[in-house]
């Protein structure tokens, strides 16, 4: 008995470190804006999606890493020469702080077209479990 | 011997024992661990958003008629050049919107205003299905 018991908690601690992975990826430091009427976002979305992020002092992060301007820009432009002909189709999605101040986002989106980039999503919180 | 283990995996026997200490002591663990992890679920949506290439911005300074426009200021609102509230800005958009929703918004952001209120207009925006939105940069 002793063993199986063991071999289960294992697993269960195992599922449970896994099945966290996903929100794992975003900074938990963001409050995002609410939007009630929005459309709910999919589940399954474009592998090809990059998910920026803009907190309140307007610090850019991709996946926890933070970036300078001149980084995300070179980020931006090798992904779209990388997709080739599909690059400039790739989907972004803005995470922003809802205090943070509109020039921050500016200057992400600005790199965005700069970089070719025209399918831009600001992510908001459509509802709120609590 | 060998009948004892037989008799041990049929199960019959109730001299096992599952020590209850470590368990308890695992399943604390586990309790321990749920209650700091644990954080409410959230329903994400999204604002889907077009924004005319920086070259173009030049070319929008005189927009067609039929297009609203919508000013964000660090406080305040303005629609088609008027300056309007939260609540007059509501009414406006949900007549405008019955007209057409196939108009073009074009929100124009203040620098110094916070995000979370051009989310607010693109909200208002998608609750009257308006999808054509455009946010442009600049003063």
């Amino acid at each position: 008995m002793t063993p199986m018991i063991d071999v289960v908690f294992q697993m269960i601690i195992f599922f449970v470190c896994t099945a966290q992975l996903e929100r794992e990826q975003f900074s938990e430091w963001i409050n995002l804006p609410n939007s009630p009427n929005a459309p709910e976002m999919a589940q399954e979305k474009d592998p090809r999606t990059i998910t920026i992020e803009v907190d309140d002092k307007g610090k850019i992060t991709i996946g926890r890493t933070p970036l300078s301007v001149s980084k995300l820009q070179k980020i931006l432009t090798k992904a779209v020469s990388d997709y080739g002909v599909h690059g400039p189709s790739i989907p972004i999605q803005i995470r922003a702080d809802h205090a943070s101040r509109h020039a921050n986002v500016k200057r992400v989106m600005d790199i965005c077209t700069a970089s070719g980039l025209y399918k831009i999503a600001f992510i908001a919180v459509k509802d709120d479990l609590e | 011997m060998r009948g004892k283990r037989q008799r041990r995996f049929a199960g019959t026997d109730t001299d096992v024992e599952v020590s209850m200490t470590p368990m308890i002591d695992v399943v604390f663990q586990l309790l321990i661990y749920f209650l700091v992890t644990f954080s409410t679920a959230e329903v994400l949506s999204f604002l889907d958003i077009s924004r005319p290439a920086p070259d173009a911005a030049q070319e929008a300074q005189s927009p067609p008629a039929d297009m609203i426009r919508i000013a964000v200021m660090e406080n305040g609102y303005a629609i088609n050049g008027r300056d309007v509230g939260d609540e007059e800005l509501k009414v406006l958009l949900e007549r405008l919107a019955a007209v057409s929703t196939k108009q073009t918004v074009l929100v124009n952001c203040d620098d110094q205003s916070f995000h979370g209120r051009l989310v607010d207009i693109l909200d208002l925006c998608a609750a009257n299905e308006l999808s054509q939105i455009a946010v442009m940069s600049g003063k």
